[in-house]
């Protein structure tokens, strides 16, 4: 989006804090975990965050759209499919 | 390959995969200011080929080169792409 | 958990809520395959915010301040020198640091109009302004804007570079070192350097 206009003027917090929900946090280390443990690359990731229809990822908050990679890598890795042995 | 002060474009390209190369920067004309070395390729990286790696540059673009008349008018832009990414252009 | 506060956020409260329930029926079900466990997102997190300080590069900055030779080698090889201090930018991924010095006449920015890339183990955990299309879109485009609404100004005669961290490098700006502080201590210059200062927004 480097250029475009029209997103307006920034919002700089106060105390700034790195999380704003519980749920955010998750979603931060959800994927530090993921990425760690091998299961996708950061690139993957970033694929995966790039593939929302664009009305949804300018709609989506930061953390929204992780959620949304997330969501979509542990779909098509097969995460939660259960292994043998 | 490219050396530290050679002029290069960028591809013009619109790829449907992830790429690392902003759309604001296709078919720019800049010059190399650092050599990174190899680094992982992330357009293939992203396609599960998790071992690519390919040779990267910082390129330094004027900012009129990128925005015409509408950005700031001096200083420059400077961004990290990979060997695919660029084109020789010769010195005018 | 005490870094989680309420305020200002970009998400809607239903698509907040909708998310909080999205994350838990993905943590209950990775806990149910034995991917993971509540106990090891919770210590992520922890670790995370341990090891990402701002303090860290405030150091690093102090000591380029005082020490010309350690100021060479950190804009030579930014990893090299700051491991001299201690600090393993290498905790969570294996990332290249320069360093870009502020001067008379020369003023650096730092964003990641891509995604929001940013050295989390130099500056900490990045402001939620550094991540929103506001600053991605703008800060290539019309810097003096951006710093601007920081309350920065930069005379007009200096030359900003704005660098797009569009691969593994991440980028720390060294600003120029305030006038009239030669008599301070290393230590009394780390507390003058400011997180907003090391990405650019800020002299200082």
């Amino acid at each position: 989006m480097g250029g475009q206009h029209g997103f307006g003027s920034l919002q700089i917090e106060s105390g700034e804090p790195p999380f704003h929900h519980e749920w955010e946090a998750r979603v931060f280390a959800l994927n530090r975990f993921m990425l760690r443990s091998g299961r996708y690359t950061l690139d993957e990731f970033r694929a995966a965050v790039e593939s929302m229809p664009p009305a949804e990822y300018l709609a989506a908050s930061y953390y929204e759209r992780w959620l949304h990679g997330i969501e979509r890598l542990v779909r098509e890795k097969g995460v939660l499919d259960v292994r043998p042995g | 390959m490219f050396a530290l002060g050679d002029r290069v474009r960028t591809r013009i390209a619109n790829p449907a995969g992830h790429t690392r190369l902003p759309r604001y920067l296709s078919g720019r004309a800049g010059r190399v200011d650092a050599v990174l070395g190899t680094l992982p390729y992330p357009d293939r990286r992203a396609e599960g080929i998790v071992s690519a790696r390919e040779t990267a540059y910082t390129v330094r673009f004027e900012n009129a080169d990128v925005w015409g008349p509408d950005g700031e008018p001096r200083g420059s832009i400077c961004a990290d792409l990979f060997e695919s990414y660029l084109e020789p252009l010769e010195e005018q | 958990m005490s870094h989680v506060h309420d305020g200002a956020h970009e998400s809607s409260h239903e698509s907040s809520a909708g998310a909080a329930n999205r994350v838990k029926t993905l943590v209950a079900a990775l806990e149910a395959a034995n991917v993971l466990t509540e106990r090891e997102l919770d210590e992520t997190v922890e670790s995370f915010l341990a090891h990402a300080q701002p303090a860290n590069g405030a150091r690093v900055v102090a000591r380029a301040w005082v020490d010309d030779a350690f100021r060479e080698r950190l804009l030579a090889d930014g990893n090299a020198a700051v491991a001299e201090l201690g600090i393993d930018l290498a905790h969570w991924a294996p990332v290249r640091l320069r360093v870009v010095a502020n001067g008379p006449g020369r003023h650096n920015l730092i964003v990641c109009t891509l995604c929001s890339c940013y050295p989390l183990a130099l500056l900490g955990p990045s402001p939620t302004w550094y991540k929103s299309d506001a600053y991605r879109s703008r800060a290539v485009r019309d810097p003096r804007g951006i710093l601007a609404e920081f309350g920065t100004h930069v005379d007009a005669g200096v030359e900003i570079t704005v660098w797009d961290s569009t691969a593994e490098v991440r980028y720390l700006v060294l600003p120029e070192r305030p006038a009239g502080t030669e008599s301070l201590s290393e230590t009394e210059l780390e507390a003058l350097v400011t997180r907003n200062g090391l990405i650019g927004t800020a002299l200082v």
